[in-house]
């Protein structure tokens, strides 16, 4: 054996040790959760999951106000950020004149670095008032109408409110879908592109039907991560979503989120109940986007059957 | 002892039926494009110099000539494939059926749909075997699902692939060999109906015996498309094409009859390259 190998085995096990130190940290977390929501999970039992109610003085806590409201605010900057993205990235990588890109893709990733209280900030001394005063009468005017739809945009315009930390989130998660994305999209094969053009497709059908299912893994990727920031951006929201406990139809009305929550109100949990509640939405936050994750590795098996891969 | 007997015929055919001999100079025949003083440029580079030449219709034409002569950017200004890039530009004259598709107001997919290509390398699509050839026939036409069934059987048997793939239609294109997945290129042009196929470089990613095979179905397919193809194999060019264009840094050096070309060139230029005392 020659001197120098026991370095190659020792580097060997090191980066193994790193590796599963990844696992080990999962676990604990998952474990120090598990037990520290227990006084919680003995009291509500399941119905912790389905009960709007979150009365600190009786101790009675249910989770579906906050549930809903992460998971409501999450889809609307979902809803907002994914075609703005996929536009900002098909722009970026087939419109875009050569010297606009850089100046572009690199704001796009300016807009990553930004902190998310500077973003809470904002929200609410700029973008709150002027969705009050422009935005949701319009919105309440408008679709406020609508038989069935019509019901998520009544109520007052009070500028904060689900509505608004859904915009918040979208601006938020549109540089990592964008960047990831244009990234992907870049990676195509220029022939491919050719050989679609060549058929006589248009830019829209090049990118719709051949760009984006030839590179569908990465983009869901990259969904998934705006995903994954949504659903636990905490200061962000925190600003503007209102902090209140109350299950509402309308999404102009101030709810809030698992991450809200908890970082309003930790500080004031007295109490083992209390305490081991907040715990315990932490312990459904981590579970969310667990199981935000497996979706979205089954949506891709799917696709892959789909595609007819099984060759 | 018997004697031995090929089985199968032989895969390259280098020496071609007598029927070669007969072929008439370019200027006797129809010319489906007509290519006048066409000069291109990379940027500030210039790629093409005042090129002119007639590719006459349902014949094969190759373009031969070392790397980096302009036969390919040829190709690509015939079907306007450069255009997708910004600092690309033609100028001159490039005719197809009377109209210059250079300065045409005509939609460039309608000149896409008429002049198919096949590139270097097989691109399938991420999508079924049979999706990729629906794929450029749902661009321009509404089929019922019968229809579509029978355009995709047909081209993909004009292509010579549908026996090796008709249990499979639902399988992805990337399943399939290299061979099998320009054969399915051939057959996604194929389908939309054009009247020029461009193949650039069709076999150069291929094994000898899929490129006899695509060698055979150019032979076939002359009979109803105008072939163009770019090689750098010039066995290639002498076993597929009727008329051969040489070309070197940009110019067009010598053009004719592919027995001409190649038995009795005109110019030294061309002997030299062919002969391979090149350079």
């Amino acid at each position: 054996m020659r001197p120098a190998r026991w370095k190659d085995v020792a580097f060997e096990q090191l980066t193994r040790l790193f590796a599963l130190l990844v696992l080990g940290i999962l676990a604990a977390i998952l474990v120090a959760l598990v037990l520290e929501s227990r006084p919680s999970l003995d009291k509500f039992g399941l119905a912790f999951l389905w009960h709007a109610e979150w009365d600190p003085v009786q101790e009675r806590f249910g989770a579906l106000v906050p549930i809903y409201g992460t998971l409501g605010t999450s889809l609307i900057a979902m809803l907002i950020g994914i075609p703005v993205s996929f536009g900002i990235a098909l722009f970026l990588t087939e419109l875009s004149p050569a010297w606009l890109k850089r100046p572009l893709g690199t704001a796009i990733e300016l807009l990553a670095a930004i902190p998310s209280i500077i973003y809470g900030m904002w929200g609410l001394f700029v973008l709150a008032p002027l969705f009050q005063a422009h935005v949701q009468p319009a919105l309440i005017e408008s679709l406020g109408a609508l038989p069935l739809a019509g019901a998520l945009f009544q109520g007052p315009p009070l500028g904060i409110g689900m509505l608004t930390a859904g915009l918040i989130l979208s601006i938020m998660v549109i540089p990592f879908i964008a960047a990831v994305m244009r990234d992907v999209f870049d990676l195509v094969p220029a022939l491919l592109k050719e050989s679609a053009y060549g058929l006589g497709a248009t830019t829209w059908e090049v990118m719709w039907k051949v760009v984006l299912p030839y590179t569908k893994v990465g983009v869901i990727g990259g969904i998934m991560l705006g995903l994954g920031r949504a659903l636990g951006e905490t200061m962000a929201v925190t600003f503007v979503i209102g902090n209140a406990h109350q299950l509402s139809k309308s999404l102009m009305a101030p709810g809030n989120s698992i991450a809200s929550a908890l970082a309003n109100e930790f500080t004031e949990a007295v109490g083992d109940v209390y305490f081991s509640a907040l715990i315990e939405l932490g312990l459904i936050l981590f579970l969310l986007t667990t199981v935000v994750l497996a979706l979205a590795k089954l949506l891709l098996l799917r696709l892959a059957r789909r595609e007819g891969a099984r060759a | 002892m018997e004697a031995y007997e090929p089985v199968a015929r032989p895969v390259v055919q280098v020496i071609r039926p007598s029927a070669r001999s007969e072929t008439p100079p370019v200027e006797e025949l129809k010319p489906k494009i007509r290519v006048r003083n066409l000069d291109f440029y990379y940027g500030a580079f210039r790629a093409l110099h005042d090129i002119s030449l007639d590719i006459p219709e349902k014949k094969v034409t190759a373009f031969i000539g070392p790397s980096g002569c302009g036969k390919s950017t040829l190709l690509r200004t015939l079907n306007r494939l450069y255009s997708l890039y910004p600092d690309q530009r033609a100028e001159g004259e490039v005719v197809l059926d009377g109209e210059n598709i250079l300065t045409t107001k005509q939609d460039v997919s309608l000149i896409r749909a008429k002049v198919g290509m096949v590139f270097q390398k097989p691109t399938p699509f991420p999508m079924s075997i049979f999706d990729n050839i629906a794929f450029g026939v749902r661009l321009f036409e509404r089929l019922s699902r019968r229809e579509m069934e029978e355009r995709v059987e047909w081209a993909l048997t004009r292509a010579a692939l549908w026996a090796e793939v008709r249990r499979k239609l639902h399988q992805s294109g990337n399943s399939l060999s290299g061979g099998q997945q320009q054969r399915l290129c051939i057959a996604r042009c194929i389908a939309i109906r054009p009247e020029v196929l461009l193949l650039d470089e069709p076999c150069s990613a291929l094994d000898p015996i899929s490129t006899a095979r695509i060698e055979e179905l150019i032979h076939e397919l002359k009979s109803e498309y105008t072939v163009v193809i770019v090689t750098h194999n010039m066995q290639q060019a002498a076993r597929v094409s009727d008329y051969t264009a040489y070309m070197y840094l940009g110019e067009l050096i010598e053009y004719g009859p592919t027995d001409t070309v190649f038995i009795k060139p005109k110019r030294k230029e061309t002997e030299d390259y062919i002969t391979g005392r090149f350079g």
